[in-house]
């Protein structure tokens, strides 16, 4: 069923578009998935929502894709996912293996990409058969659970995740109560009733606090200008046999990591990586040019950003930025993801898997014939490109409720966006929190008033009472991490 | 760093109490479980804990780690200036010819290119975004006192 949907014409060509417009953004250091697809994501109101979200697939993981150029070629990463590749990626472009470097992580991830695709099919409705049996108070609890998770995967100032998590779930009360419609947080303003749209919110916390942050620190790296024929970019065969069980351990890594709430692209790329240093026999290779550390990492990102559709779909619980705002977009449609969507909405759900596997594959292709266009891309001075992110987000925010109100209420989450991650508040939490604050408070009063007001409810059902468990672990982790090694946590060494 | 930091935590300490204090106008509990106050008091008591630690361990601390302000900093405000007096011309010159001016006073200001570049620019823009936006998505932007 899947198939006859992506392979329509018209989907063919928005997987294609997707593809390439995520390799583009994924080439360009400062804007990232999350960024794109909320600024696109307004403009595709009128758009059939199964060929939309096939875009914005193609989007998340071309962009994936794409930042290996730059890791390897230029020793920047275009996104936090390819992070881990710069190290051993670069290495191996200044020793005249760029190539082999390029196509390592090419089929790399669409091997592991592919893989994770025919998984993500047995898996993703076997977890929504599950998630049929949650109520009100197992969907509180994995809602709970995802924002405790944050904090471990987080960043190295835990109360900030906090912090920030609160603050979304604070954004997302505010406006009429749905229960009782009573306004919350309003202050007599009529545009406030409605709560803030989450396209404003994004648009201004991804888009413009974006620019800011790359105006003020810009990513800059030199270009190796060494020209690269077709035979670089096979692999000899001592690199084939180095990197080919690299890429099943990163893809099965990336998988994993994918499907856990707020698993996301960059702690799976990370985890590979280190996982693969650890079992390595000669680990002092690593961060001086070894393939299997440039295979490892880019096979898991790429399984992840597939697995990672597995919450979304099944569960409802996006586990990642770009998912989050994907959900924001399924919300848009009219289409509430969750254990339903299968039975629903069967066209988008297979359509939208299936379609994974011809991005891969147009990845795939795209990435041997187009690197020295993407590679040209990377001349666009950042002043044109930031022009046209102020002017997406802009009319993006204005498009919701044909206001301007939304427009300067874009602008000033730009600025909180901005001056959040000058202090070190992650804005990952904030966003979670906002796209699943209602879900998690509907959950939670439904659950009380289900039980008459005892919180017992969420421990004495099995389900619940693990995500609870698993929650308290979490929060409780930077404490458990003081307690056992000290209140220092050792750092990666990377470089 | 460690200052902004103080401050920034005592702006999230300020906003928990005044959480704490709207929330506790709102309706707690109903006859039909937790009222709308409910989760936003839980939101602003959790805020308020989490600064209280944070200022506290901010004050324990005397490390110096990174500055607020940078040397592109005021780069980054220059850009501030010109966005909000594009949002504030925007209703009266209409989306295309602001956001046109917008990009290449931008250009001009910031990236420091050629006036014949940032004028081409602005004008292809201009009618970018009128086609692309206007026409094509079909996006009701507003036109000014121009009419474009």
């Amino acid at each position: 069923m899947g198939f006859s949907i992506s392979l329509t014409p018209v989907n063919i060509l928005y997987c294609l578009a997707g593809c390439f417009f995520g390799q583009i953004v994924g080439v360009l250091p400062g804007i990232g998935a999350p960024t794109a697809i909320a600024l696109l994501l307004p403009l595709t109101f009128s758009v059939n929502p199964t060929s939309a979200i096939i875009m914005f697939a193609g989007i998340y993981y071309g962009v994936a894709y794409g930042g290996t150029i730059t890791s390897v070629l230029i020793n920047v990463p275009g996104e936090s996912s390819t992070v881990m590749t710069c190290v051993d990626g670069y290495q191996m472009a200044l020793k005249g293996r760029a190539g082999a470097a390029l196509s390592v992580s090419v089929i790399g991830s669409w091997i592991a990409g592919t893989i994770s695709v025919a998984i993500l099919m047995c898996f993703a409705p076997a977890l929504a058969k599950f998630a049929l049996r949650f109520g009100p108070a197992e969907f509180f609890g994995l809602a709970f659970m995802s924002f405790g998770l944050l904090t471990v995967f987080g960043a190295d100032e835990p109360m900030k995740t906090i912090i920030s998590t609160l603050i979304g779930l604070l954004i997302a009360t505010i406006g009429l109560d749905v229960v009782s419609g009573m306004p919350r947080f309003a202050f007599g303003v009529p545009q406030l009733l409605g709560g803030f749209d989450f396209i404003v919110v994004i648009c201004g916390i991804f888009g413009l606090a974006e620019v800011f942050n790359s105006i003020e620190e810009p990513e800059e790296g030199h270009l190796l200008k060494k020209k690269m024929s077709l035979r670089d970019l096979f692999l000899t065969k001592a690199e084939w046999i180095a990197s080919r069980w690299a890429i099943l351990r990163g893809g099965i890594i990336g998988f994993l990591i994918g499907i856990i709430p707020a698993g996301g692209i960059t702690t799976a790329s990370f985890l590979a990586y280190l996982a693969e240093k650890r079992i390595s026999k000669h680990p002092e290779r690593f961060g001086t040019g070894a393939i299997e550390g440039v295979a490892s990492p880019e096979a898991a990102n790429n399984a992840a950003s597939i697995s990672g559709f597995a919450p979304l779909l099944a569960l409802g619980i996006p586990g990642s930025p770009t998912t989050a705002v994907m959900l924001a977009g399924f919300m848009m449609w009219g289409i509430r993801p969750g254990p339903l969507l299968f039975q629903t909405k069967p066209d988008l759900v297979w359509g939208l898997i299936s379609s994974k596997f011809i991005g891969n594959f147009i990845l795939l292709l795209m990435n041997i014939f187009l690197i020295p266009l993407f590679v040209m891309i990377l001349r666009v001075p950042y002043t044109i490109l930031m022009c046209f992110i102020v002017i997406f987000a802009a009319v993006g925010a204005f498009a919701v409720n044909n206001n301007m109100f939304d427009v300067w209420m874009m602008l000033g989450f730009g600025v909180l966006g901005y001056i959040m991650k000058k202090l070190n508040y992650p804005i990952v939490p904030l966003v979670l929190a906002l796209v699943l604050g209602n879900l998690a408070e509907n959950s939670l009063r439904q659950a009380l008033t289900i039980s008459g007001g005892s919180f017992s409810i969420f421990v004495t059902r099995p389900i619940s009472a693990l995500f609870i468990l698993a929650a308290i672990l979490a929060y409780l982790s930077p404490l458990i991490r003081w307690v056992l090694k000290g209140p220092r946590r050792p750092k990666v060494d990377v470089s | 760093m460690r200052l902004a930091d103080l401050i920034g935590g005592a702006i999230v300490l300020v906003l928990g109490l005044a959480v704490i204090f709207f929330s506790s106008q709102m309706q707690y509990y109903s006859e039909f479980g937790p009222g709308p106050g409910f989760l936003p008091l839980w939101i602003g008591i959790g805020i308020t804990g989490c600064a209280v630690v944070l200022i506290l361990n901010l004050l324990r601390k005397h490390e110096k780690v990174g500055a607020f302000l940078k040397t592109r900093t005021r780069e980054g405000f220059k850009l501030l200036i010109i966005v909000i007096a594009t949002f504030f011309l925007l209703p009266f010159v209409g989306f295309s010819i602001g956001f046109g001016l917008f990009a290449g006073i931008t250009m001009r200001i910031m990236g420091r290119h050629g006036w014949v570049v940032c004028g081409l620019t602005a004008v292809g823009i201009a009618i970018g975004i009128r086609y692309v936006f206007g026409h094509w998505l079909s996006i009701p932007l507003p036109a000014g006192v121009v009419g474009w």
